[in-house]
């Protein structure tokens, strides 16, 4: 066979890849707005299969961009922008040099700028597109909007992101889509449904921030720029589908009208319409005032793959939701100064409460402390002075885990001064079989609506222990208002004991007395019966290779039970153990 | 008369000529009205050489062909504008200038039919409405009613350079306004080869690059452990994880430990180093000697070997070919009685394939798993690998009893930073060294100096 020798390297897999740097100089961009083009337009590195085939037959580690991408990427107007703005740092600098002030001005004046309007609308073709990727975009801001505005990225930049998340965070309040929150000791993780998306983002503790070095802050930077755009357009998008003004208005004839006086000593003209709203106390203006929305009912149109039992289970859910929704409506909260309030304001306004601040810690406080129709007041602190008799001093725990759990939780765990129960992870979704923590399932319990004999025991006895430690302190502080609130409770709940107990009695006694009942009873377990029989037979129909498979998922979930088992006795083992310690600490 | 009286005291030759010269010229005017300028020039006549041309210029009296010559740049040149004949009279200079040009002559209009009026240059088209127009205008600006043309002058927005400025304003603007950026359809501005060729249309962006290089989600949620008031049992599983982390790291290091360690043994003692000194210089000689000996015999073995391979003979070749025929053809009978016996072996070859068959579907699902798993991997995208952050923990002792308490581990940035490494968003690197082309040189100051 004749014909020329096939060189090597021009075919196949190492005439698809590019490196890095051969990219960099097809484009005539220097490295770092390379990085920055690559950012902006979505083009990320690429590993190949075969990496000795693609570097030409070295092994040397290099970093790979698809041939096809950086093609795509030479058509770009901000490439041109970019070389613009190459040679506008250099005349300028070439200004400085020669000390030509009006030069240096004129310059400066005519800087090329770029926008970032066509690369979204090219990245995300759809909103919806959008939407999926905003979770990025909110840690981002959230996360720039709290730096220091001491150069380490521009402080438009930080501006920028700090109205951004506000308008975010107002979008959220007036839309009631807040689903979870969770404390950890990074952050604080919220998550949201938007439009049938879930949209889960972190934001940092206020001043918690030691900048790590090795971060770089430039692809950081380039991250956010693109992020601000984003999430500018998607809160416009959000915020014209409530009918709301964006830019956000508050509206002028709320009810709860931010109070005037304190304005001017807060911040200046110009900033203070972003601090008000920032404050998250008062609601947006809408476009078309609407004074009651009347709440479209969902059809139902039952379709064909689904049967009646999901249609009610989701029913189910979204009256759940609905209720959820309006789980502060009617509550009013006072923030004292040592809670985190951005946080705090920001959950009691997304589920319908009203809330406020001494006006000394922000803008925006809506009623004083002496308001008597305040009904919770937020305390993170071992004691206070003055109690109001009429309110509960609870600590800020209680809001977040009440979102979690979707009902308002007793009050009494979370009072003043005591061991607070622990804040569980809404995150974690259990399976069959999983072990889950006491306190979970008990908030299950409380979900559904009752209260497990046993457990409501244990409940009381903790009650009772901490009614007295209360009354100890209050017998200090010489205030009895919540003692006699927590003798009527005491008294209460004795009684639904005692009802309770009758009502046990009673259905034995009635089971007793008629055999019709027994009969249903014997019904129910013939059929199950029945159930088990078919199953065994079932099992016993099996072929010897689907018997191993059966057998093996059986093995599987007996086991995790048995160490959800386990775990759960190695719980009440340390339960005792602490209860005992306690006691003994108290003789 | 004080001028002149002055001039003729001075007793200067050069300036009485002077003074005749200029009397004699026809504009001259003398201060006393009565006094001709003919009188003042002395009535005995100068004489002067006629034969230099400088002369004639001078002394000749010219002024009656001049006046000649003016009428008839009055009374015909009717294109030279007045303006234009105002310093030609003033000046009255002799000579060259003051003549008109000879083109101008050739160009002179010389018939005597006057040319015919431009009716048209002394009437204005629309008079009667303009007139109209300003009568009506003065009224209304009588009473103070402003025309709609200077009205749109008043009210056009002067362009300032602040606004412009703000349109081009970078895109980290903290006012910067949005707007429906989905909704809006795109509007046709002409043909799309038209459009395409002179680059306002963006190229189409390939759907390909729409996936996401990982399936990790954007924000991974820290364990349950990580609450910061935390369940006791969630708490102990997070605490054991961070163990294990801290165990693997321990470790890798113990191993390159061990592989750096040496045998205390072998340190160098004083016997040893005089022992490396000597070394080679004592039995240099035998062990040379031993060296070569075999090297030669080696030498001598293969060259006897290439020697004895000898030429085949006839025969041995034809028996050699002969026995490769047989045994061709003894495999050629084993193979085809092997084929009719695998007829009756149908059924384990059946099964046999039935395993192969097995074994690859297996494999091919482990592979696919194992793909799988790989797309939640972070890949290996430059020199570096991708090392995961330290894993946010606190201790028991740590936790903080309230949220007013609590203390922050690990960072968000840091966090945000490796989330965007692990998804193969970015590839991991190092900070990038600063080197320095030019050396420096520390020099003190000599204030410095002094003190120290």
């Amino acid at each position: 066979m004749g014909g020329l020798q096939k060189k090597k390297f021009e075919r196949g897999s190492a005439t698809n890849y590019i490196t890095r740097n051969r990219a960099r100089k097809k484009l005539q961009l220097s490295l770092p707005d390379f990085r920055r083009l690559c950012i902006l337009k979505g083009i990320y590195p690429h590993e190949p299969k075969h990496k000795k085939k693609v570097n030409k037959g070295s092994t040397a580690p290099r970093t790979f961009y698809l041939l096809k991408d950086i093609r795509f990427l030479l058509h770009e107007p901000i490439v041109g922008k970019f070389r613009e703005y190459k040679i506008f740092v250099r005349k300028l600098k070439k200004a400085y040099g020669k000390t030509e002030w009006s030069a240096v001005e004129r310059l400066r004046e005519n800087k090329p700028t770029y926008k970032l309007d066509h690369i979204i609308k090219e990245r995300y073709p759809t909103f919806i597109d959008a939407l999926r990727d905003i979770d990025d975009a909110l840690c981002m801001c959230f996360l720039f909007s709290t730096f220091a505005r001491t150069g380490k990225c521009h402080v438009q930049t930080i501006q920028l992101c700090r109205r951004l998340t506000v308008e975010w965070m107002n979008y959220v309040i007036a839309s009631r889509s807040l689903r979870k929150v969770f404390l950890s000791i990074k952050g604080i993780y919220y998550q949201a449904e938007v439009m049938g998306q879930l949209i889960t983002w972190v934001v940092p503790y206020q001043f918690s921030h030691d900048h790590p070095v090795d971060v770089d802050y430039r692809v950081m930077a380039t991250f956010t720029e693109l992020y601000t755009t984003l999430l500018g357009f998607v809160s416009f998008r959000l915020y014209s589908s409530l009918n709301l003004v964006y830019p956000p208005k508050l509206d002028s004839n709320g009810e709860s009208e931010p109070k005037e006086e304190s304005e001017d000593d807060y911040a200046m003209n110009s900033e203070s319409y972003l601090e008000k709203l920032s404050a998250l106390s008062a609601s947006l203006a809408r476009v078309v005032s609407s004074a009651d929305e009347e709440e479209a009912q969902l059809d139902q149109f039952p379709s064909e793959g689904e049967d009646m039992e999901k249609m009610e289970a989701r029913e189910k859910e979204l009256k759940q939701q609905e209720a959820q929704k309006k789980l502060f409506e009617g509550l009013k909260f006072y923030l004292n100064r040592e809670v985190p309030r951005e946080s705090l304001a920001f959950v009691i306004r997304c589920f319908g409460g009203q809330v406020s601040w001494d006006k000394s810690v922000c803008i925006g406080s809506t009623y004083d402390v002496t308001d008597e129709t305040i009904t919770h007041q937020i305390i993170d602190r071992p004691s206070v002075g003055k109690q109001y008799i009429n309110r509960y001093y609870i600590q800020p725990q209680w809001l977040y885990d009440c979102v979690n759990a979707k009902i308002l939780l007793p009050v009494e765990d979370y009072f003043l001064g005591v061991t607070l129960p622990p804040h569980l992870s809404p995150f974690v979704e259990e399976k069959e079989g999983d072990y889950v923590p006491p306190e979970k399932l008990k908030m299950m319990a409380l979900q559904r609506g009752e209260k497990p004999g046993n457990e409501q025991e244990e409940d009381e006895e903790e009650e009772e222990e901490e009614g007295e430690q209360e009354e100890e302190e209050e017998q200090e502080e010489d205030d009895n208002g919540d003692e006699e609130d927590d003798e009527e409770e005491v008294a209460e709940e004795k009684n639904l004991k005692k009802m309770e107990e009758q009502r046990s009695q009673g259905k034995s006694l009635h089971v007793k007395v008629t055999p019709g009942k027994l009969k249903v009873e014997n019904k129910a377990r013939l059929e199950q019966e029945e159930k088990a029989e078919e199953k065994r037979l079932a099992i016993m129909m099996m072929k010897k290779k689907e018997k191993y498979l059966y057998d093996k998922i059986m093995f599987g979930k007996k086991r995790k039970v048995r160490e959800a088992n386990k775990l759960a006795a190695k719980r009440k083992a340390h339960d005792d153990s602490e209860k005992e310690k306690k006691k003994k600490a108290r003789k | 008369m004080i001028l002149t009286f002055e001039n003729l005291s001075s007793n200067m030759a050069a300036a009485r000529r002077l003074k005749r010269v200029a009397i004699s010229q026809p504009g001259f005017l003398t201060l006393n009205p009565k006094v001709t300028p003919t009188d003042l020039v002395s009535s005995r006549r100068k004489r002067v050489n006629k034969n230099k041309k400088k002369n004639w210029n001078k002394y000749s009296d010219v002024q009656d062909v001049e006046e000649f010559l003016e009428d008839l740049v009055n009374l015909k040149f009717c294109f030279l504008c007045e303006e234009a004949a105002e310093p030609v009279k003033g000046k009255k200079r002799k000579g060259k200038s003051s003549r008109p040009l000879r083109i101008d002559l050739i160009l002179q209009h010389d018939s005597l039919v006057a040319p015919p009026k431009d009716v048209l240059a002394y009437q204005k088209p629309n008079a009667k409405k303009l007139r109209r127009t300003a009568e009506r205008a003065e009224k209304l600006a009588a009473n103070g009613v402003v025309p709609r043309s200077k009205k749109r002058l008043l009210n056009r927005t002067v362009v300032d350079r602040m606004s412009k400025k703000t349109e081009t304003e970078a895109n980290n603007n903290p006012e910067r306004d949005f707007y429906d950026i989905w909704g809006q359809e795109t509007k046709d501005l002409g043909e799309p080869w038209y459009l395409q060729q002179t680059r306002k249309k963006l190229v189409k962006r390939p759907e390909k690059l729409n996936e996401k290089p990982s399936v990790l989600p954007a924000v991974e949620v820290i364990a349950p452990g990580g609450s910061y008031n935390p369940d006791f049992f969630s708490h102990q599983e997070l605490l054991r994880e961070a163990h294990e982390v801290e165990l693997k790291k321990k470790k890798v290091e113990d191993k390159l430990e061990r592989q750096l360690a040496y045998n205390k043994a072998d340190t160098a003692t004083e016997e040893t180093i005089l022992r490396e000194q000597v070394e080679g210089l004592v039995e240099e000689s035998e062990e040379e000697e031993e060296k070569d000996a075999p090297k030669e015999d080696g030498e001598e073995v293969a060259v006897g070997a290439i020697a004895v391979a000898d030429k085949k003979t006839e025969r041995q070749r034809k028996r050699e070919k002969a026995e490769k025929m047989k045994e061709q053809q003894r495999l050629t009978e084993r193979r085809q009685t092997e084929q009719q016996q695998q007829l009756f072996q149908l059924r384990s070859i059946k099964t046999s394939i039935k395993q192969q068959e097995e074994t690859t579907q297996i494999r091919q699902k482990r592979r696919k798993a194992k793909e799988e798993a790989q797309k939640a991997q972070p890949r290996r995208l430059g020199k570096l690998k991708f090392q995961p952050q330290d894993m946010e923990v606190q201790l028991s002792d740590e936790l903080a009893g309230s949220l007013r308490q609590l203390k922050p581990e690990g960072s968000v940035l840091m966090d945000r930073f490796k989330s965007l490494q692990k998804r193969n968003l970015i590839e991991p690197r190092e900070r990038a060294k600063f080197k320095r082309r030019l050396k420096v040189k520390y020099v003190e100051k000599r204030a410095f100096k002094e003190i120290s």
